[in-house]
């Protein structure tokens, strides 16, 4: 099966910055998530993936077009959708306005056609009922879920979103994953974020990536057995522990290298993700003794 | 439009009727339904169904469900349809198509700039007509007009102004498109403002006018700079670039009372020169509009580095 991306050798640099560095990536059908700390270049990638700046560096396709002529970044943007990291809002405008705004620049110039997409992506998102409302009264889960009937005008076949559910409650944010689900059956979906909850429930694929580089390409499973056999509970923290930190129940639950007889507990996505970004110079990850780094945690 | 409080056809007034005590006679309805009910009775017919069951009853009875169903959702389509503004439906009916106006009149950054210039123009009518009442000139009016269209087309397009630039970017419409349909409507807005000012100042004749060329050729310039310096170092340095230039100008002249360079007839060709050959350069870096300037900065008014 052809993939919707094929990407060799991606780099990019901003001064003196390295935001992408040899970056190779294949996707297809499902939802692929996109974990890193701050600043490893998700963002970055997803942008150039998007068509919304060019790589130094490298050779990819998406959708079959190569974005790095002109007919083929247009080819690709008619079929792509993009949420971005803080999607911009004409805050007079109304959903309906904003999504139709959107239309437009998607190149659905029939009047009629273009209302009838509005109407079916902002019904997809659960927002008909107040596609009346001007933006600035709506809460930010609903301001979000504007912006992904946005990307969703057109029903592209590339869908990319920059950390979709940053800032929304638990309840937004189940709701939020509900509607990727729904997207991301029969497209694909690239989703950039810091919730390991996020890709545990979502996705069926997960790339992690530091200092511009990919560290891991597999399935949410394979990146959870990372940290098999290196996560245990102890009465007290153990000093041998990369991390440790005390639980509900009060014992403590250690990650790193554990102790001969340690009492092994199921690893989960997070410890499988920390457990990576571990030693990754410049990074953060683990800290012996240190409790999570920062960044990693992030 | 007549509704019958009493009409048996309707099943009578009140019931379950959705609370309201009035009712579309019968045969409107079914006018309605066959979509040969004229406006104004097709509006009132319109309001009054989304808001009485009752009456929908009656037309769903009445009405084939293809057809029903088409009414509904032209219903649903003129209900959501956005509301168009004077200047909107003014474009309307000079035959601008619909989607174009929407991309002019639904922004308001253009907006925003549009403010801007209309009071500075302003501002700038009442000082240039002080001044020239003082020294005879309109040196003033015409060194500040040819800069509003330059400040008006530069607010009205890039990462660091335009909130949904990052969409926009990536949306198929050529990023060219869009910024030549917003330099139209500023410089169509501020240009006319200009002229109206230039009225206000009979007593200098054609001299008035001479702001003309150089508001082309410096919104030009400014235009086909930022597709290689972004939209706010190019018209900054472009603005510098013209106030350096008068006081040079300003600095060479013989006499007070003579023109500046800029504005004769010599100053005007040079402007028109300029113009033309920055209009040239723009279409050649036409591309360049189709990626984001601010590559570093998270998609411009976002920005998040990195990430």
């Amino acid at each position: 099966m052809t993939p919707t991306v094929s990407a060799s050798g991606l780099s990019l640099h901003f001064g003196g910055t390295r935001a992408l560095d040899e970056v190779s990536l294949r996707l297809s059908t499902g939802v692929t998530g996109l974990l890193g700390p701050n600043g490893a270049g998700k963002t970055t990638l997803l942008r150039v993936l998007a068509t919304a700046v060019p790589a130094d560096r490298g050779v990819f396709t998406v959708l079959g077009h190569d974005p790095g002529t002109s007919r083929g970044r247009q080819e690709v943007r008619r079929r792509l959708g993009y949420l971005p990291q803080a999607p911009g809002f004409h805050p007079d405008f109304t959903a309906f306005e904003f999504v139709d705004y959107v239309a437009i620049l998607k190149e659905l110039t029939d009047r009629t056609a273009r209302h009838r997409e509005v109407r079916r992506v902002l019904d997809e998102v659960g927002l008909t009922g107040v596609r009346g409302k001007r933006l600035r009264k709506l809460s930010g889960g609903m301001r979000q879920r504007t912006a992904l009937a946005a990307a969703l005008v057109g029903d592209p076949a590339f869908l990319v979103l920059d950390e979709p559910t940053v800032g929304l409650d638990p309840e937004q944010r189940m709701r939020f994953r509900e509607l990727i689900a729904h997207a991301g059956e029969g497209r694909t979906v690239l989703l950039s974020t810091h919730q390991t909850e996020d890709v545990a429930m979502l996705c069926n694929r997960v790339v992690v990536m530091a200092a511009g580089t990919v560290h891991f390409d597999g399935t949410p499973a394979e990146l959870t057995a990372q940290a098999g056999g290196r996560v245990w509970s102890s009465a007290e923290r153990d000093p041998g522990a990369k991390a440790g930190w005390r639980t509900g129940l009060g014992t403590f639950r250690n990650v790193g290298d554990p102790p001969d007889g340690a009492d092994l507990l199921e690893p989960t996505l997070e410890d499988g993700y920390l457990l990576t970004l571990d030693g990754i110079g410049g990074v953060g990850g683990l800290g012996r003794g240190g409790g999570f780094g920062a960044e990693a945690a992030a | 439009m007549t509704y019958d409080s009493t009409d048996g056809a309707n099943g009578g007034p009140g019931g379950t009727g959705g609370g309201s005590r009035w009712h579309v006679p019968a045969e409107d309805l079914r006018a309605y339904a066959r979509g040969e009910l004229a406006a104004p009775m097709l509006w009132s017919a319109d309001t009054h169904l989304t808001a009485c069951a009752h009456c929908r009853g009656v037309l769903a009875e009445a009405a084939d469900p293809v057809a029903l169903d088409a009414g509904w959702e032209r219903l649903d389509a003129e209900l959501d349809a956005p509301r168009p503004g004077f200047l909107e439906s003014l474009l309307l009916r000079l035959g601008v198509a619909d989607h174009t106006v929407r991309l002019l009149a639904a922004t308001p950054v253009l907006r925003r700039s549009w403010l801007v210039a209309v009071v500075a123009v302003l501002l700038l009518t009442v000082v240039a007509g002080r001044s020239g009442a003082t020294t005879g000139s309109p040196t003033l009016f015409l060194a500040l007009a040819p800069l509003l269209p330059l400040l008006g087309v530069a607010l009205s397009y890039g990462p660091a102004l335009d909130p949904t630039y990052e969409m926009a970017v990536v949306a198929p419409m050529p990023g060219f498109r869009l910024l030549m349909i917003r330099t139209v409507a500023v410089l169509g807005a501020v240009l006319g403002l200009n002229g109206l000012a230039t009225l206000a100042l009979p007593w200098y004749g054609a001299a008035a006018l001479a702001w003309l060329l150089p508001a082309l050729a410096l919104s030009a310039t400014g235009l086909a700079l930022a597709a290689r310096l972004g939209p706010v170092l190019a018209p900054s340095l472009v603005g510098g670039g013209w106030i350096t230039l008068l006081l040079v100008a300003r600095t060479g002249r013989e006499a007070v009372t003579d023109p500046l360079a800029p504005f004769t007839a010599a100053g005007q060709g040079v402007s028109a020169l300029v113009a033309v050959l920055a209009a040239g350069l723009l279409f050649l870096l036409r591309d360049r509009f189709d990626l984001n300037r601010a590559r570093g900065a998270g998609g411009g008014s976002g920005g998040g580095g990195t990430a």
